[in-house]
């Protein structure tokens, strides 16, 4: 069977602009290609303007590609992109529920969106705020929700269709542990159980574990890296210790000098730079550890902190871009990518 | 999770487009294994299906409009403020003029020279205010929900035309009916010569102008994407509209240049047809120039509006 999502060379540049609203070109997506399966969990992972929203806007009809081919459930997002609207839901970064109506008001009006039949949309509409834990709040004006609520409304907004695709653009941040352990529980069983083909962009290292099959991690408008989270964190192969060292006048000479001291012991896969330290993966962590500690004492590079864990995707991260992946909790209402979408 | 699993398994055959039943087609997608989801035939082909679509915008922006209790409570308190300050305001210049030696007195008070203007007035501040919506729906990400599903961009930007026509209809007909009942409770001198009919088509006309103009604040509201911008140059282009134009006063007493400007401006023709309707009876040869305006400027700005809707994401 042919892939669901298949997308080759994908470039999207925006501005550049005539007018007096001009901009400077930015190559937001920079020739990437993959594919995701039909029923497949796949996961888009990056830091911020690493390009997926971007991506997922353009998988969605929302915004038209500047190059390459892209085509989702059989269909040319260019010429097919009526076929597809009614094949997708699609959850947004920013949550778009109209707060005025009420939660049951938001979720059937998008049912007559997709010319549902009337009973269909009450009856799932119904489903939906029950499964989202909606139903006592179910008629009162969204504005009267918590963020929490709201995100969980906009995630029933998504599957009023009960779409083969869901495409979902970072739907946790800026949720509570609790109520993202439970969309995440939510997504999980959806996935299972209603065999749909969920494509998920985060930041969460966690979330991108936890719940991808298959995963791209993607930064400055390129793909980096691609497999599940097992095989990536299994490339690492060895425990890995990540040593910060100091942020003073002699962090740089310091940071080679621990770098080269780190190669030269027992053990030690590979050692790599990154903007605080050092990072080791060792087949023996513990005994690495020692005697890393040990030779950096002595040549008295100045440690801040050591950890030592299993490879987690934080580490795939780093291994491939040379820098630790950030999460900015607080992010902008509209980043200057938006803005032009 | 098992609640969600059941009725959507249930529902499978259920599941089928409006469209899908119209043609006799396959039936719609059922949840579950990938075979089974055959797309129907799309259900966007039927006029019905538009229909559907703009009606379902419109609800969701009336809607809106009654969960706003203030914001209903002042879009219905501007046309009679406005009434109120116009016939006040002026009553004693106009008196003046027509008690001068040589003056005809006239049977009707200035107030109903002014009200038609009044109305289509209403309906301009209104139709200003048209765009805000839009841009907030683009910053909260709603109008990406509406986008994404299958339907027209158009249907998007017709609904709220038709929820702004509604607004407008029912503004321009409360300040006539404000107006009407003055005249029989207080003695205002309004003649109503072309009767309940006429009235009633102050008010379409009103509303239609009303409709009209939305495109404008449309269209800076999708270019700018900014509400202030929207707010400013609707609001800048409203007064010159209405005082160069022979809706505040009979061409015969503008000056020169003012005539020659309100002569292209749809803001007279709305207002040379509506007030013989108040004041003397039925023209229908300026009625017929009315709608013609307003059907031009509609098109032009409307059709603006729309380009800049589909541009939206490239």
């Amino acid at each position: 069977m042919p892939p669901i999502i298949e997308v080759r060379d994908l470039v999207k540049v925006y501005g550049g602009g005539r007018g007096p609203g001009r901009q400077e070109a930015v190559r937001a997506v920079d020739g990437i290609s993959f594919s995701v399966e039909e029923g497949e969990f796949f996961g888009f992972l990056g830091p911020n303007a690493a390009g997926k929203t971007t991506t997922i806007r353009v998988l969605t009809t929302l915004l038209t590609k500047t190059s390459g081919s892209v085509t989702v459930g059989g269909h040319e997002v260019d010429r097919g992109a009526a076929a597809i609207r009614r094949i997708i839901g699609y959850t947004g970064q920013s949550v778009g529920v109209d707060g005025d109506l009420t939660g049951r008001e938001n979720l059937t009006l998008i049912g007559h969106l997709y010319h549902l039949p009337r009973d269909v949309i009450r009856r799932r509409v119904d489903d939906l705020l029950t499964v989202l834990q909606l139903d006592e709040a179910a008629d009162r004006p969204a504005i009267t929700y918590s963020g929490g609520m709201r995100r969980r409304l906009d995630l029933g907004a998504g599957l009023v269709n009960l779409p083969r695709i869901l495409f979902l653009d970072e739907p946790t941040t800026g949720l509570d542990p609790q109520t993202r352990n439970a969309v995440w529980d939510y997504l999980r069983r959806l996935h299972k159980e209603e065999g749909m083909t969920i494509f998920l962009t985060t930041q969460y290292m966690e979330e991108a574990d936890r719940l991808c099959e298959r995963l791209v991690i993607m930064d400055q408008g390129r793909i980096v890296t691609e497999g599940t989270p097992a095989r990536l964190k299994a490339e690492i192969g060895a425990d890995v210790i990540t040593v910060h060292l100091k942020q003073d006048g002699s962090f740089v000479r310091g940071r080679e000098r621990a770098l080269a001291l780190a190669q030269g012991a027992h053990g030690v896969v590979r050692a790599t730079a990154f903007d605080e330290g050092v990072s080791v993966h060792a087949k023996d962590g513990g005994a690495t550890l020692l005697e890393v500690l040990r030779l950096l004492d002595s040549e008295g590079v100045a440690v801040r902190q050591v950890a030592i864990s299993q490879p987690s995707l934080d580490e795939v991260f780093l291994q491939h871009t040379g820098r630790q992946m950030r999460v900015e909790e607080v992010k902008p209402q509209r980043g200057p990518m938006e803005r032009r979408r | 999770m098992a609640e969600a699993g059941v009725a959507a398994g249930s529902e499978g055959a259920a599941v089928t487009g409006p469209g899908a039943a119209a043609t006799g087609g396959p039936a719609g997608r059922a949840p579950g294994p990938p075979s089974a989801a055959v797309p129907g035939p799309d259900p966007r082909s039927g006029p019905r299906e538009r229909l559907s679509e703009v009606w379902w915008v419109a609800w969701r922006q009336l809607r809106k409009l009654t969960r706003n209790p203030f914001l209903l409570f002042w879009s219905l308190m501007m046309p009679l403020i406005w009434l109120i300050l116009f016939s006040q305001t002026f009553s004693k210049v106009f008196e003046r003029g027509a008690s001068l030696p040589g003056a005809t007195p006239l049977p009707y008070d200035f107030v109903a020279v002014m009200l038609p203007g009044i109305a289509v007035m209403t309906a301009i501040q209104s139709s200003a205010q048209s765009g805000f919506g839009m841009v907030m729906d683009m910053d909260s990400g709603f109008m990406d929900k509406l986008f994404v599903a299958p339907i027209h961009r158009s249907s998007v930007l017709l609904g709220k035309l038709l929820a702004d026509g509604l607004r407008m209809a029912g503004q321009a007909a409360i300040v006539l009916f404000i107006a009407w009942a003055f005249t029989h409770a207080f003695g205002w001198r309004i003649p109503f010569a072309a009767g309940p009919g006429g009235t009633a088509l102050i008010v379409l006309l009103a509303a239609g102008f009303g409709m009209a103009f939305s495109g404008l604040s449309n269209t800076v509201a999708l270019r700018s994407r900014n509400t202030e911008t929207t707010m400013l140059v609707s609001f800048t282009l409203t007064f010159p509209l209405l005082f160069l134009s022979s809706a505040m006063l009979p061409e015969a007493l503008l000056p020169t240049w003012v005539q020659d400007f309100s002569r292209v401006n749809p803001v007279s023709y709305l207002a040379d047809a509506s007030r013989p309707l108040i004041l003397t009876g039925w023209n229908i040869t300026a009625i017929g120039h009315a709608v013609a305006a307003i059907a031009i400027m509609g098109i032009l700005l409307n059709g603006l509006a729309m380009l800049s809707f589909r541009r939206l994401g490239r």
